[in-house]
Protein backbone atom coordinates (compact mmCIF):
# COMPACT_ATOMS: atom_id res chain seq x y z
CA UNK A 1 0.00 0.00 0.00
CA UNK A 2 1.47 3.32 -0.75
CA UNK A 3 2.19 5.63 1.45
CA UNK A 4 -0.23 8.68 0.85
CA UNK A 5 1.26 10.64 3.72
CA UNK A 6 -0.50 12.67 6.73
CA UNK A 7 -3.20 14.60 4.57
CA UNK A 8 -6.05 11.65 4.02
CA UNK A 9 -5.50 11.75 8.11
CA UNK A 10 -6.38 15.49 8.14
CA UNK A 11 -9.19 15.27 5.50
CA UNK A 12 -10.67 12.83 8.31
CA UNK A 13 -9.73 14.88 11.19
CA UNK A 14 -11.44 18.01 9.72
CA UNK A 15 -14.43 15.77 8.67
CA UNK A 16 -14.62 14.70 12.38
CA UNK A 17 -14.69 18.09 13.75
CA UNK A 18 -17.18 19.30 10.74
CA UNK A 19 -19.19 16.46 11.35
CA UNK A 20 -19.11 17.06 15.44
CA UNK A 21 -20.16 20.68 14.69
CA UNK A 22 -22.97 20.44 12.65
CA UNK A 23 -24.80 17.62 14.18
CA UNK A 24 -24.26 19.46 17.54
CA UNK A 25 -25.71 22.87 16.03
CA UNK A 26 -28.31 20.87 14.20
CA UNK A 27 -29.54 19.04 17.06
CA UNK A 28 -29.25 22.27 19.55
CA UNK A 29 -31.35 23.79 16.94
CA UNK A 30 -33.91 21.05 16.89
CA UNK A 31 -34.30 20.60 20.75
CA UNK A 32 -35.41 24.43 20.60
CA UNK A 33 -36.93 24.37 17.36
CA UNK A 34 -39.96 27.06 18.84
CA UNK A 35 -36.89 29.42 20.47
CA UNK A 36 -35.11 29.12 16.71
CA UNK A 37 -37.99 30.01 14.95
CA UNK A 38 -38.71 33.17 17.36
CA UNK A 39 -35.23 34.26 17.00
CA UNK A 40 -35.19 34.00 13.18
CA UNK A 41 -38.48 35.66 12.98
CA UNK A 42 -36.76 38.80 14.84
CA UNK A 43 -33.51 38.91 12.69
CA UNK A 44 -33.41 41.24 9.90
CA UNK A 45 -33.94 40.30 5.66
CA UNK A 46 -34.83 36.98 6.37
CA UNK A 47 -37.90 36.61 9.13
CA UNK A 48 -40.51 36.32 6.66
CA UNK A 49 -38.53 33.21 6.00
CA UNK A 50 -38.47 31.99 9.45
CA UNK A 51 -40.44 28.60 9.57
CA UNK A 52 -38.62 27.61 5.82
CA UNK A 53 -35.22 28.47 7.52
CA UNK A 54 -35.90 27.22 10.80
CA UNK A 55 -36.08 23.29 9.06
CA UNK A 56 -33.91 23.39 6.30
CA UNK A 57 -30.79 24.75 8.16
CA UNK A 58 -31.02 22.04 10.45
CA UNK A 59 -31.74 19.45 7.84
CA UNK A 60 -28.45 20.63 5.60
CA UNK A 61 -26.43 20.39 8.52
CA UNK A 62 -26.95 17.04 9.17
CA UNK A 63 -27.09 15.71 5.65
CA UNK A 64 -23.45 17.52 4.88
CA UNK A 65 -22.45 15.83 8.55
CA UNK A 66 -23.91 12.17 7.06
CA UNK A 67 -22.30 12.81 3.69
CA UNK A 68 -18.59 13.16 4.81
CA UNK A 69 -18.54 10.00 5.84
CA UNK A 70 -19.22 8.22 2.39
CA UNK A 71 -16.06 8.47 0.25
CA UNK A 72 -18.05 9.35 -2.96
CA UNK A 73 -19.45 12.66 -1.75
CA UNK A 74 -17.05 13.48 0.87
CA UNK A 75 -15.81 16.56 -1.90
CA UNK A 76 -19.29 17.90 -2.07
CA UNK A 77 -20.14 17.75 1.81
CA UNK A 78 -17.13 19.39 2.25
CA UNK A 79 -17.78 22.05 -0.65
CA UNK A 80 -21.22 22.37 0.95
CA UNK A 81 -19.79 22.83 4.49
CA UNK A 82 -17.64 25.68 2.89
CA UNK A 83 -20.17 27.68 1.51
CA UNK A 84 -23.19 26.94 4.34
CA UNK A 85 -20.00 28.68 7.06
CA UNK A 86 -19.55 31.22 4.38
CA UNK A 87 -23.49 32.10 4.01
CA UNK A 88 -23.68 32.34 7.39
CA UNK A 89 -20.66 34.22 8.24
CA UNK A 90 -21.35 36.92 5.28
CA UNK A 91 -25.11 37.47 6.93
CA UNK A 92 -23.20 37.71 9.78
CA UNK A 93 -21.60 40.66 8.40
CA UNK A 94 -23.94 42.06 6.70
CA UNK A 95 -26.30 42.11 10.13
CA UNK A 96 -23.57 43.67 11.85
CA UNK A 97 -23.49 46.93 9.74
CA UNK A 98 -27.27 47.11 10.70
CA UNK A 99 -26.63 46.25 14.56
CA UNK A 100 -23.99 45.77 16.87
CA UNK A 101 -25.58 43.22 18.72
CA UNK A 102 -25.25 39.72 17.57
CA UNK A 103 -27.87 38.42 15.67
CA UNK A 104 -27.21 34.55 16.93
CA UNK A 105 -29.25 32.16 16.23
CA UNK A 106 -27.38 29.53 16.01
CA UNK A 107 -27.54 26.45 17.89
CA UNK A 108 -26.30 25.11 21.35
CA UNK A 109 -23.53 27.27 23.59
CA UNK A 110 -22.08 28.58 20.28
CA UNK A 111 -25.28 31.29 20.75
CA UNK A 112 -23.00 32.72 24.00
CA UNK A 113 -20.18 33.32 21.48
CA UNK A 114 -19.65 37.13 21.13
CA UNK A 115 -19.97 37.89 17.12
CA UNK A 116 -16.01 38.32 16.97
CA UNK A 117 -15.09 35.16 18.89
CA UNK A 118 -18.20 33.75 16.45
CA UNK A 119 -17.10 35.13 13.21
CA UNK A 120 -13.45 33.64 14.09
CA UNK A 121 -14.81 30.05 14.79
CA UNK A 122 -16.82 30.12 11.44
CA UNK A 123 -13.58 31.27 9.69
CA UNK A 124 -11.60 28.31 11.37
CA UNK A 125 -13.86 26.13 10.28
CA UNK A 126 -13.90 27.36 6.71
CA UNK A 127 -10.42 27.11 6.72
CA UNK A 128 -10.40 23.20 7.67
CA UNK A 129 -13.49 22.72 4.93
CA UNK A 130 -11.25 24.36 2.04
CA UNK A 131 -7.99 22.78 3.59
CA UNK A 132 -10.40 19.82 3.07
CA UNK A 133 -10.79 19.98 -0.71
CA UNK A 134 -7.79 21.14 -1.53
CA UNK A 135 -6.20 17.96 -0.35
CA UNK A 136 -9.13 15.95 -1.29
CA UNK A 137 -8.33 17.10 -4.52
CA UNK A 138 -4.63 16.61 -4.68
CA UNK A 139 -4.76 12.83 -2.99
CA UNK A 140 -6.92 12.41 -5.68
CA UNK A 141 -4.80 13.25 -8.54
CA UNK A 142 -1.92 11.31 -6.56
CA UNK A 143 -4.39 8.20 -6.62
CA UNK A 144 -5.18 8.54 -10.34
CA UNK A 145 -1.46 9.14 -11.24
CA UNK A 146 -0.54 5.84 -8.84
CA UNK A 147 -3.04 3.67 -10.65
CA UNK A 148 -2.15 4.28 -14.38
CA UNK A 149 1.26 3.98 -13.40
CA UNK B 1 -10.43 -3.64 10.70
CA UNK B 2 -9.01 -0.51 10.21
CA UNK B 3 -11.25 0.78 7.37
CA UNK B 4 -13.75 -0.23 9.40
CA UNK B 5 -12.73 2.57 12.38
CA UNK B 6 -12.49 4.92 9.95
CA UNK B 7 -16.03 4.52 7.77
CA UNK B 8 -18.56 3.60 10.96
CA UNK B 9 -17.18 3.83 14.54
CA UNK B 10 -14.88 7.62 13.92
CA UNK B 11 -18.33 9.15 12.44
CA UNK B 12 -21.03 7.15 15.01
CA UNK B 13 -18.72 8.56 17.45
CA UNK B 14 -19.02 11.50 16.76
CA UNK B 15 -22.48 11.74 15.84
CA UNK B 16 -23.06 9.91 19.57
CA UNK B 17 -20.85 12.93 20.84
CA UNK B 18 -22.07 16.17 19.09
CA UNK B 19 -26.11 14.52 20.53
CA UNK B 20 -24.90 14.11 23.78
CA UNK B 21 -23.05 17.34 24.03
CA UNK B 22 -26.41 19.04 22.60
CA UNK B 23 -28.48 18.01 25.24
CA UNK B 24 -25.91 18.38 28.12
CA UNK B 25 -25.46 21.67 27.13
CA UNK B 26 -29.24 22.64 27.09
CA UNK B 27 -29.66 24.60 29.71
CA UNK B 28 -26.92 27.47 28.25
CA UNK B 29 -28.42 28.51 25.59
CA UNK B 30 -31.34 30.67 27.06
CA UNK B 31 -31.95 33.55 24.42
CA UNK B 32 -29.83 36.39 25.89
CA UNK B 33 -32.87 39.37 25.01
CA UNK B 34 -32.34 42.69 25.16
CA UNK B 35 -35.36 45.33 24.23
CA UNK B 36 -35.21 48.42 22.63
CA UNK B 37 -38.28 51.21 22.26
CA UNK B 38 -38.55 52.06 18.37
CA UNK B 39 -39.40 55.35 16.94
CA UNK B 40 -43.21 54.27 17.05
CA UNK B 41 -43.12 53.82 20.82
CA UNK B 42 -43.43 50.03 20.42
CA UNK B 43 -40.64 47.61 22.27
CA UNK B 44 -39.04 46.18 19.79
CA UNK B 45 -37.14 42.50 21.41
CA UNK B 46 -33.57 41.48 20.11
CA UNK B 47 -31.11 38.84 20.98
CA UNK B 48 -28.02 40.18 21.92
CA UNK B 49 -25.06 39.18 22.63
CA UNK B 50 -24.40 38.16 26.66
CA UNK B 51 -21.19 40.69 26.95
CA UNK B 52 -23.99 43.16 27.14
CA UNK B 53 -25.23 42.42 30.32
CA UNK B 54 -21.98 42.63 31.94
CA UNK B 55 -22.55 46.52 31.60
CA UNK B 56 -19.10 48.94 30.51
CA UNK B 57 -18.71 51.84 27.96
CA UNK B 58 -19.77 51.06 25.18
CA UNK B 59 -23.37 51.24 24.75
CA UNK B 60 -25.25 48.32 22.97
CA UNK B 61 -27.47 49.40 20.22
CA UNK B 62 -29.96 47.74 17.32
CA UNK B 63 -30.76 49.84 14.51
CA UNK B 64 -29.60 52.72 16.40
CA UNK B 65 -31.64 52.56 19.65
CA UNK B 66 -30.36 51.73 23.21
CA UNK B 67 -31.01 48.16 24.44
CA UNK B 68 -32.18 47.52 27.56
CA UNK B 69 -32.57 44.60 29.73
CA UNK B 70 -36.38 45.09 30.27
CA UNK B 71 -38.99 46.87 28.36
CA UNK B 72 -38.86 50.21 30.13
CA UNK B 73 -36.45 52.95 29.43
CA UNK B 74 -35.54 52.55 33.55
CA UNK B 75 -34.16 49.36 33.31
CA UNK B 76 -30.47 48.35 32.85
CA UNK B 77 -29.32 50.30 29.53
CA UNK B 78 -27.29 46.99 28.21
CA UNK B 79 -23.42 48.34 27.70
CA UNK B 80 -20.15 46.37 27.07
CA UNK B 81 -16.53 46.54 27.38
Amino acid sequence: MPNRGIYPKLINLFSLLLTLLFVYTATSKLIHLDTFQTRLERMPYISSYATLISWIVPFLELVIAGLLWFQKYRKVALYGSLVLLGVFTIYILVVLNYSDSIPCSCGGIISTLGWRAHILFNTTFMIMALLGIIWYHNDNIIQTHQNTT
Amino acid sequence: MRSNFLKLVLPAFAILLAVGLAFATEDNTIANEGYYLDDFGNWITVTVEPECFNGGQIACTSDGHQLYAEKSTSSFPLAKN
